[in-house]
């Protein structure tokens, strides 16, 4: 039979792909040292999808590889084999697996896992990534958008925002850099973002908020801190700015149609 | 009827006249392989035929012939139980061959055999100038099964007054004959047939068409006809996305759908008391050896009109397009394309241990894509529609304008994310259950 392509599993490998540019970049910067953690990382959360598999017969996805990386990425350093391994179980676990697997949650299961360690475990150190991975950020965004895998609307209503913000002079360069990061990453997931167009919007441009207000405001933290803390929050918010604009949608038909 | 008005004056106040439903960039061209088209139009009437109930309905019928009885051409064969006035009508001359009834006198099929005659059903057209003669004809002379009602699909109940009737003289469907070429020379018969639809329906009529293939010329005044500009890309050319953008259906607002060139059959019906069975045909698919276009009648046999193009190996004849098709063995009451696909065989089955990891497991969520967007031309948010359909909430798919859609507007959404027909079985499941439970 003739099929399209657009399924779960085509979907998450255009998103490997689009985060190549950042991944090659990444090793290349930091070396076997990341490597080690990435392997680490996938090795960890492809555990789970198995015994989700196993147990409750729920399809592995490859989307667990863009997870894996964003997480070794972001992850705090210095926590031990331990502390990290608990905190990518918690997130791939509770952020993804237990609501059905890629698809079916509501947070992004690196979101939850970046959280969770730095949360926890304030002491550890969080990374201070090199300019060029953020550069690399750009062409993964536009593979992304060129695709259709990520949501254009919502990194352009973050660009905007954020450019604004930076022009005003609210945004430094390193929160910039991370949250440019962290935008491509974590925000621009096609599954946690909003799903309606104006929603879309609302969603980049909220991020960008959150993102200047904890760079202005919060003491002491760093910019990786605050762009996960502002991603966490967003996509938390994100149903309910669906929720909203379809309220508004439907309400807009009804007025003009008198039924829907 | 407060909702009604208040509708028709935003349709006006919008509009004035021409209006477009979407960005003309919407949708999706899904790219299926096919050889080149042969030029040139034929005539061909099969040799058997069949006068068979669209698919997947269930239409209690008496038949009004038996087995070897002679027909003529438009002579009705069968008509609707619980409606004896919509007759069902044999598409040439012929002999009765076979009838077969489902359990509940439901109709199948009741295949006829051509005979050399050239007798012909000719319809008396006096007092087709009031609303109830002209249903009568329209009923009696076998084009009421070319209607087709929204919400829930099917005919439209015989003394339905619909809200609006949208006439679609464009198809995006791939591989669509282009109605522009049904409808060359037919001009007075498709003005006449549109004069006749408006008589029907106390809202407006919208003629769907392309920018560059106008049938109709903006209306100028205060009139019932509307020109819809639909985009070139699918599902743009489908009635579903016009009919929801502009004047969504409502389970006491039916909006029916007709296609242009069965229009024209209308007002040529009306002319001369003869329903017109021909309509242009487009053949195409990957397991031919040449694309062709003709013009052939309503239960034409497919395999006799394949025969000859269609190249060795198994293969699957369906009656629609690649994306909405069924396979069968007859053309179905409103479809103007065959599709001849290769059929699926044991070496292109994936291997048990993929089949295993995927197919055994639940099934995947649909992720938000562009693709996906524009699967519904942008006209609708399509995750959350997707959401309420697999989740079967029927609240949220009521107000994201379910009643609108048929399985047809849907088929691209599934090909797309390649659910085989999850979705539009999805959509059937969610419309049955609406319909008993708003007739309870």
């Amino acid at each position: 039979m003739n099929r399209g392509l657009w399924n779960r599993e085509t979907v998450a490998a255009i998103l490997i792909a689009a985060y190549l540019p950042m991944a090659l970049f990444w090793l290349w910067l930091e070396g076997t040292d990341a490597l080690a953690r990435l392997g680490f990382t996938a090795l960890v959360i492809a555990v789970w999808h198995l015994v989700f598999m196993l147990t409750r017969a729920q399809a592995p996805s490859l989307a667990a590889v863009t997870a894996a990386f964003a997480i070794a990425m972001l992850a705090p350093e210095d926590l031990g084999i331990f502390r990290l391994a608990l905190g990518i179980s918690f997130g791939v676990v509770m952020g993804e697996l237990v609501f059905g697997g890629w698809g079916r949650n509501v947070v992004h299961p690196a979101t939850v896992a970046l959280s969770f360690l730095g949360y926890g475990f304030p002491t550890a150190a969080w990374p201070v990534l090199d300019a060029p991975i953020a550069w690399a950020a750009i062409p993964a965004a536009l593979i992304g958008m060129a695709t259709g895998v990520m949501p254009a609307q919502v990194i352009a209503g973050a660009v905007l925002v954020a450019g604004g913000a930076a022009a005003a002079g609210l945004l430094g360069e390193p929160a910039l850099l991370a949250g440019g990061i962290v935008l491509v990453l974590l925000v621009a997931d096609p599954v946690t973002s909003a799903i309606t167009l104006p929603g879309r919007w609302i969603n980049g441009a909220l991020y960008a908020a959150l993102l200047t207000l904890f760079a202005t405001g919060w003491a002491g933290a760093a910019p990786i801190q605050i762009a996960v803390a502002a991603a966490l929050l967003t996509s938390l918010a994100a149903p309910l700015l669906d929720e909203a604009v379809l309220a508004l949608w439907v309400a807009q038909r009804r007025r003009r149609h008198g039924r829907t | 009827m407060r909702g009604g008005c208040c509708a028709q004056q935003a349709l006006a106040h919008v509009i004035g006249g021409q209006m477009q439903i979407l960005g003309s960039g919407t949708g999706l061209n899904p790219d299926f392989p096919s050889p080149p088209v042969t030029p040139g139009i034929q005539d061909v009437v099969t040799e058997e035929a069949a006068v068979a109930a669209p698919e997947g309905s269930e239409l209690k019928v008496t038949t009004l012939v038996k087995e070897g009885d002679p027909v003529a051409q438009g002579a009705a064969v069968a008509c609707l139980r619980h409606a004896p006035d919509v007759c069902f009508v044999a598409p040439f001359a012929g002999r009765v061959a076979r009838i077969s009834l489902l359990a509940g006198k439901k109709l199948s099929e009741i295949v006829l055999f051509r005979e050399a005659s050239d007798a012909v059903e000719t319809h008396d057209v006096t007092g087709t100038k009031t609303d109830a003669g002209l249903r009568h004809l329209m009923q009696s002379a076998g084009l009421w099964p070319l209607l087709r009602r929204r919400p829930f699909g099917g005919l439209p109940y015989p003394s339905e007054k619909p809200a609006a009737i949208v006439v679609m003289a464009t198809d995006t469907r791939p591989f669509a004959p282009d109605p522009q070429i049904a409808l060359e020379g037919r001009e007075d018969d498709f003005a006449r047939g549109l004069a006749a639809l408006a008589q029907l329906t106390e809202g407006p009529v919208l003629v769907c068409q392309q920018a560059d293939a106008p049938v109709l010329a903006p209306p100028k005044g205060d009139n019932k006809f509307r020109c819809v500009t639909c985009g070139p890309r699918h599902p743009q050319g489908l009635a579903g996305l016009p009919i929801h953008q502009l004047f969504p259906a409502g389970l006491d607002a039916p909006v029916w759908d007709i296609h242009a060139e069965d229009t024209a059959a209308l007002g040529a019906l009306l002319k001369t008391g003869v329903l017109p069975m021909t309509r242009l045909v487009s053949i195409a698919g990957q397991a031919l050896r040449e694309a062709q276009l003709l013009r052939t009648h309503p239960g034409a046999d497919l395999r006799q009109l394949t025969q000859r193009i269609v190249l060795p190996g198994p293969h699957l004849l369906m009656t629609g397009s690649p994306l909405d098709g069924h396979p069968a063995r007859w053309l179905a009451p409103r479809d103007r394309q065959v599709t001849a696909l290769p059929r699926e065989t044991a070496q292109n089955r994936p291997h048990w241990f993929i089949a295993a990891l995927t197919r055994s497991a639940g099934k995947t969520p649909a992720i938000p894509t562009a693709a996906l967007t524009q699967s519904f031309g942008a006209g609708l948010p399509a995750i959350p529609f997707l959401h309420a359909l697999s989740a079967g909430d029927d609240e949220t798919a009521l107000s994201l304008g379910i009643l609108s859609l048929l399985e047809e507007d849907v088929a691209l959404a599934d090909y797309v994310l390649s659910e085989n027909g999850q979705i539009t079985a999805q959509l059937r499941a969610m419309l049955d259950r609406i319909k008993t439970e708003f007739a309870a």
